[in-house]
């Protein structure tokens, strides 16, 4: 990340003048200023913080006088103020998106600077920060989440190239097709001028005709030959468009195909950070939706495309070495006709397009509340929401009427317009038919191709939207296949069998570069402890476990397991030996067995049920009708919290994980529910390093060790005896607690007492 | 005065609570002879002694009015407050930061005034609320004002001069009330957002927010532009 940007001229001389014989450390620019945009700088050098706008110094900041920095994110800005000499001051204002990691790294450097003055110390050298650069190099606008694609600078070129580097092994199969539909082309243009002979030669030719034909006749032999000539061009013309769409809807098919599993496998090697920040609903829509367009166009479009401007280009031709005169009535309207239908598809689109919208809030609405229906009902809002729903369907509906009269009117009148060339052309050919200078042949075979350029005008007109949403979908699916994941292995990782030592070394981390969800956390566990994890919601405590599961990967610092690196180890022997249980639980569709059976699918049935029983869920599960063969997830049966929760146990429990993770597994639970597991997990974890996260302390009775957690810094740790006498922050914990299952005692025993 | 009262008021109640609570322990020690009934006893005698509300301090919010509530522009450039508390004292603040409670519907009144949030205590608390900023004098209305200016920094689109799109992100280009910009949509439905009022609310890549406060007004270029996504 750029922490030195060059200054312009005007702002260099500025601060030349101003601040002589200091040592420029950062350079980074600010956006706004009092209430525009602007194009300012910030410049701390090892004495000042100065602020330049368009070649003045704004402020000069002593920097022996501040003592805490900080930024704040405001809305629609941020902001950066020091305290000077105690009293909070506005530095300057910037946007979030380009320069918040930037001043969040300022903030400790300039702390560390003005310490370092305050002692008369070397300032050093300036700090400096790896994060990448989200930001086009070239024109500054921002790249693709993951990626350094800047959409704007792109070259479609460079698009195609990747599309074509796509295709490999499908090519031939893909354009196939294309080469089939020059061949229809040629036919295409064939058929006319037989169809003139016929017209010119036997048709009209009086003087062939007698009473007494035979079929010995050369004439009669000639006109069948050409008769039979016509219909098996003709069969041969359907047979080639049967041949071509049977191969297009191979290759598409094996394109869609290859598209959709090169997705489905990047998404899922993309860590957790980058999932996390698309939509479940967008990540499908790129799966089916965008690949769909993608191919439609590959393999429909495109081949239509080609064959559509090489015979609109061939037509023309043709026209004009036929009767270059009659083919002006053909050019002369033609401008007009195009723009007319290309402005009428551009208004229906646009209306389109707004009916599209109305009509996915409609949908978007009644996904919501039929979602929520329980809360509607629970709260008497039925005819409320009925009204809501017919305004919203009303809107789409009146958008949806208008669109349509507007179609229905206006199509027919185009139609009219596109066809006025032939009648021009009938018009004119007959008064030539009439002096003589044509025949009906000829008239035939130019009406026919006159035919061929009018024919796909209306088409011809969507190219360019088709293009563009091409461009659009196809962008969309190699922003996926262009990001590279955040988590990655390293060149050769290594498959090591877990025993469980764990080792926290100085790690920081937060989602946000400039945001710290955990600061400098230090922590050594034995194979085999258990440690409780406590704090107040919102501390850090998952996020831990996040880390220790590499679902992402530290700041700074790092995480040891078994004195390796986990960023050395492979995803998949680390995560293949951990066993989680979230207080989210997911069950897939699928028998409770083969949710049972996901973390060891080459599981036996007595490990299932072993693992079963060991989460105390064997009981419930036989109980059900159909035993571990129950159907469960969506739509499934439906398990109550507590039983989800002790299959999701069982789960986890399968593949006898070296490090157990639990992550207020045991919340959803009744209290007796709870105590059982908890014997069990109590054996269970002897042999094994267990991390427990819980708000209810008792479930943490039994942790060697606690760690507590505030604001990201840990703050105690110790076992339950030694953190009580401390009477600190989990003394608090506890004693609130205490108090609160005292208070309901109490309340409860009140109305027993009257 | 009111609050003072309301807070007399309140402590009374809670004794009264106590002295209840007291009163039926006792019918109960008078019931209860066991040894496991006296044990649970002690516990509670135990737990009286803390009260979970000193464990966890959260500060009382006050409505702030002009004759208990003095704001001024800070050396800083920020502001700077003086309130009397619920307890009745005079407390100073070096610096308070203002947020609108509605600010979209509502940008002057239900003003929360906090506590700066601070990387070792996190997020400050609330000091106190402006109903209606109305109330307040025009000198102090206008520091109050600047503030939230500064804050909610929503410069409002006069004219879209250039759109273009490529591969799904909208660049567009824009004279707004701060000046001219180039921005960067990458989901336009998303980020385009219609509000209950008729206004629209557009949110870029970068954080900007731009507002526009009646696009049937626009020029037709520009409306043509958002038209699609609204």
């Amino acid at each position: 990340m750029k922490l030195m940007y060059d200054l312009p001229q005007a702002d260099k001389a500025a601060y030349d003048a101003a601040a002589a014989g200091e040592k420029m450390m950062y350079c980074v620019p600010f956006n706004m200023y009092e209430d525009r945009f602007v194009a300012g700088w910030t410049v701390v050098t090892d004495k000042h913080i100065y602020c330049i706008l368009d070649g003045k110094i704004l402020t000069a900041t002593d920097l022996s006088r501040c003592t805490v920095f900080s930024t704040e994110v405001l809305y629609g800005n941020c902001a950066f103020y020091a305290s000077i000499d105690g009293i909070t001051t506005l530095i300057c204002r910037f946007l979030s998106g380009r320069n918040l990691s930037r001043y969040s790294v300022l903030v400790n450097a300039c702390e560390s600077l003005a310490e370092k003055l305050r002692n008369k110390e070397d300032p050093g050298e300036p700090v400096t920060n790896d994060e990448r650069e989200r930001f086009c190099p070239k024109c500054g606008r921002p790249f693709v989440a993951g990626t350094t694609v800047c959409p704007f600078c792109r070259d479609t070129k460079e698009v195609y190239k990747k599309l074509w580097a796509l295709t490999k092994g499908l090519r031939l199969m893909l354009f196939f097709p294309l080469f089939v539909s020059f061949f229809t082309l040629a036919i295409q243009f064939i058929l006319p001028a037989i169809q003139k002979v016929a017209v010119n030669d036997y048709l009209t030719n009086k003087s062939i005709y007698r009473e007494d034909i035979s079929l010995a006749d050369p004439n009669l032999q000639a006109f069948l030959l050409i008769f039979v000539a016509i219909i098996s061009i003709d069969l041969f013309q359907r047979a080639i468009g049967v041949l071509q769409s049977r191969l297009s809807a191979i290759s598409g098919n094996k394109f869609t195909l290859m598209m959709r599993t090169l997705l489905y496998e990047k998404i899922q090697t993309l860590s957790i950070a980058s999932i996390s920040k698309k939509s479940t609903g967008d990540l499908m829509g790129r799966i089916t939706g965008d690949v769909g367009v993608v191919q439609g166009f590959m393999t429909g479009q495109l081949p239509s495309l080609f064959s559509m401007a090489a015979s609109f280009v061939l037509a023309l031709v043709f026209l004009l070495i036929l009767d270059p005169v009659m083919s002006l009535f053909v050019f002369v309207p033609l401008p007009l006709v195009v723009y007319l239908v290309y402005r009428f598809w551009d208004i229906m689109q646009r209306r389109n397009r707004k009916g599209w919208v109305l009509g996915y809030h409609v949908n978007l609405f009644l996904q919501d509340i039929l979602n929520g229906i329980r809360v509607v009902k629970t709260f008497g809002n039925e005819e409320r929401e009925i009204e809501k729903f017919n305004a919203r369907t009303n809107r789409s509906a009146r958008q949806n009427e208008s669109n349509a009269k507007l179609y229905d009117t206006v199509f027919p009148l185009l139609s009219f317009v596109v066809r006025f060339g032939s009648y021009l052309i009938l018009f004119y050919g007959n008064y030539k038919l009439f002096t003589g200078t044509m025949n009906y042949g000829d008239l035939h075979q130019f009406n026919s191709y006159a035919n061929i350029i009018y024919g796909p005008l209306i088409t011809i007109t969507f190219i360019p939207r088709q293009v563009s949403a091409f461009l659009t979908s196809l962008g969309k699916v190699l922003e996926i296949l262009e990001e590279e994941p955040e988590v990655a292995d390293i060149g050769l990782p290594i498959d090591i069998a877990i025993e469980g030592d764990v080792s926290v070394k100085n790690v920081t981390f937060g989602y946000d570069s400039y945001n710290p969800v955990l600061q400098n956390i230090n922590l050594e566990v034995k194979k085999g402890e258990m440690i409780g994890i406590v704090g107040h919601s919102g501390c850090g405590k998952t996020t831990l476990i996040n880390l220790l599961m590499r679902l992402y990967d530290v700041n700074e610092g790092e995480i040891c397991i078994d004195d390796v690196n986990i960023k050395d180890i492979s995803q998949n022997a680390l995560r293949s030996q951990i066993g989680v249980v979230l207080q989210e639980t997911h069950l897939f569709s699928g028998s409770i067995r083969d949710n049972i059976k996901y973390a060891k699918p080459l599981a036996s049935d007595e490990e299932v049920v072993a693992a079963a029983k060991m989460a105390n869920a064997h009981d419930f599960i036989v109980n059900l009708p159909e035993g571990y063969n129950t159907m469960v997830g969506e739509k499934g049966y439906s398990l109550s919290g507590g039983e989800r929760q002790r299959v999701a146990i069982a789960r986890a429990l399968i593949h006898n994980p070296r490090i157990l993770i639990l992550d207020e597994a045991t919340a959803a639970l009744d209290t007796e529910t709870e105590k059982l597991i908890q014997d069990a997990l109590n054996k269970l974890s002897k042999n094994r390093t267990t991390f427990a996260i819980a708000h209810r302390l008792s479930t943490l009775r039994n942790a060697d060790r606690l760690i507590v957690l505030d604001k990201g810094h840990m703050v105690e740790c110790g076992t339950h005896q030694e953190l009580l006498d401390l009477k600190g922050f989990y003394w608090k914990l506890v004693m609130a607690q205490r108090q609160g299952s005292g208070f309901k005692k109490k309340k409860e025993a009140a109305p027993a007492a009257k | 005065m009111s609050t003072n009262e309301k807070t007399v008021s309140k402590a009374e109640e809670t004794k009264d609570k106590k002295a209840e609570v007291k009163a039926e322990n006792k019918k109960e020690e008078l019931k209860k002879t066991d040894k496991a009934a006296e044990a649970e006893e002690e516990e509670d005698e135990d737990e009286e002694e803390i009260n979970p509300d000193e464990l966890f301090k959260h500060r009382e919010s006050i409505p702030l009015t002009p004759e208990n509530a003095w704001f001024s522009a800070s050396a800083g450039g920020l502001i700077s407050l003086k309130v009397k508390n619920a307890e009745g004292e005079m407390e100073e603040f070096e610096r308070v930061v203002i947020r609108r409670s509605f600010p979209v519907t509502a940008p002057n009144e239900f003003l929360s005034v906090r506590e700066p949030d601070t990387r070792k205590k996190g997020r400050g608390s609330e000091i106190g609320m402006i109903r209606d900023l109305a109330i307040f004098d025009k000198d102090t209305a206008a520091i109050i004002n600047a503030e939230l200016d500064l804050r909610y920094f929503t410069p409002e689109i006069k004219k879209i001069t250039a759109a273009k799109e490529k591969f799904g992100y909208c660049y567009w280009e824009a004279d707004t009330s701060a000046g001219h910009v180039s921005f960067v949509l990458n989901n336009p439905f998303g980020n385009i957002r219609k509000l209950e009022d008729g206004r629209i609310l557009i949110a870029d890549m970068d954080g900007n927010c731009f507002l526009i406060p009646d696009p049937e007004a626009l020029d037709r270029q520009s409306y043509k532009v958002i038209e699609i996504y609204i």
